[in-house]
């Protein structure tokens, strides 16, 4: 015998959970996340979270046609100044100053000898998240990258990209979870770090004992490659140069 | 009989898509949510007790009613207080989700090995199947 139904078994209590079901549907579907009202739900989280949803949350597609896009009108406007610049020595020199201020500026391509650092987070890093956060050591952080960038730049470095993306006045590194910022764009790694500059004044620079490098071999030497190069060519910046507050002040007369 | 409730979810759901009844936005939503889990528990133990042949008309409508103004009570909380209650709401209400539907079930499993148990033992002699 069914021990579960040991007494006598009415059927009155299907219409009641039926009727019962039937709201529990219509609320259900009332409760159903669709794509319009994800966002709505965001309110539920905490600002911090928030925060790094609308980080992640980058129309990629948009952006790289943006960033082409400058680099062609940059690369026009160099045009059109030289062409300006060709026709009175007046111009000309107007222009060589010009294009002198555009290249310190990170506003043109820079080619020269230079280094190349790759920065790798160490194989000894762990696959989860409570693993790298004990050893810490053993992955590349923005402030990695943002001390190294700045001993390239202390030992003479004339223009530096981190992956791609030229260090210009305006450049930051910033940690965003498990990647890193550059010119607002994410990036991980590894890191490359190329720079302009005399290769072999650089190379010594990083491999001085005690520097940035040398902390980061510390945690394991393979994070670390530098490599000297003939030729580097870095990319010109391609981020905004509007000034929206600064703005020149008057040259006194 | 216990297809019957399932189709009246399933019904539930038609209406309100049929009607376009509209998804609740932002955090009432959550609310709802959880509104759901205390609903689908008051079901399952509805259909349990049913089999277990204790059903009680008042307690089952007090006990849907209730359970799901003491999830929003708490999840109301939890807000106010910054603690995470949803999740202890979705816990306790899952978990009592599970206990029902296992029970449940083992009420049918049971119940049918019971049938094949008297066919094998003679056909026709005990009394007929229900509904044959």
């Amino acid at each position: 015998m069914n021990p579960f139904a040991s007494r006598t078994q009415g059927n009155d209590w299907v219409w009641p959970v039926s009727a019962m079901c039937l709201i529990l549907g219509l609320m259900i579907s009332m409760a159903w996340v669709t794509q319009e009202n994800r966002q709505s739900r965001r309110g539920f989280l905490s600002a911090d979270q928030q925060t790094r949803i609308t980080e992640g949350e980058v129309d990629l597609e948009a952006f790289q046609e943006l960033t082409a896009s400058v680099a062609k009108l940059r690369e026009e406007k160099t045009k059109y100044e030289q062409a300006l610049a060709s026709q009175s020595g007046d111009s000309k020199v107007l222009n060589e100053s010009l294009q002198e201020a555009k290249a310190f500026a990170a506003l043109t391509e820079v080619e020269g000898p230079g280094i190349l650092i790759t920065l790798s987070d160490s194989a000894k890093a762990g696959g989860t998240v409570s693993d790298a956060a004990v050893a810490g050591d053993v992955i590349i952080h923005d402030t990695d990258v943002l001390r190294v960038v700045n001993e390239l730049f202390a030992s003479g470095a004339e223009a530096i990209a981190v992956n791609g993306h030229r260090v210009s006045p305006r450049t930051a590194f910033r940690c965003v979870g498990t990647t890193i910022l550059v010119n607002d764009v994410k990036i991980a790694s590894p890191v490359r770090i190329f720079s302009v500059g005399d290769a072999d004044t650089l190379y010594g620079a990083m491999m001085m004992p005690g520097g940035i490098l040398a902390e980061i071999r510390d945690s394991d030497p393979a994070m670390v490659q530098i490599e000297k190069l003939k030729v580097v060519r870095v990319p010109a910046y391609s981020g905004t140069t509007n000034l929206k507050f600064g703005k020149v002040p008057a040259i006194a007369k | 009989m216990i297809f019957v409730p399932l189709v009246a979810l399933l019904l539930g759901i038609l209406i309100a898509v049929a009607t376009g009844l509209a998804s609740i936005q932002g955090l009432q939503g959550q609310y709802v949510a959880v509104a759901c889990l205390a609903g689908l528990d008051s079901v399952c133990g509805g259909i349990r007790s049913g089999l277990e042949g204790k059903f009680r008309k008042d307690i089952f409508f007090t006990g849907f009613v209730s359970n799901i103004v003491i999830a929003f009570f708490l999840a109301w909380l939890g807000q106010r207080i910054y603690i995470d209650l949803f999740l202890a709401v979705a816990l306790v209400l899952t978990t009592r989700i599970y206990t029902n539907l296992s029970l449940i079930r083992r009420f049918a499993v049971t119940n049918y090995l019971d049938r094949q148990a008297r066919r094998a033992k003679g056909v026709g002699e005990t009394t007929p199947e229900p509904g044959a």
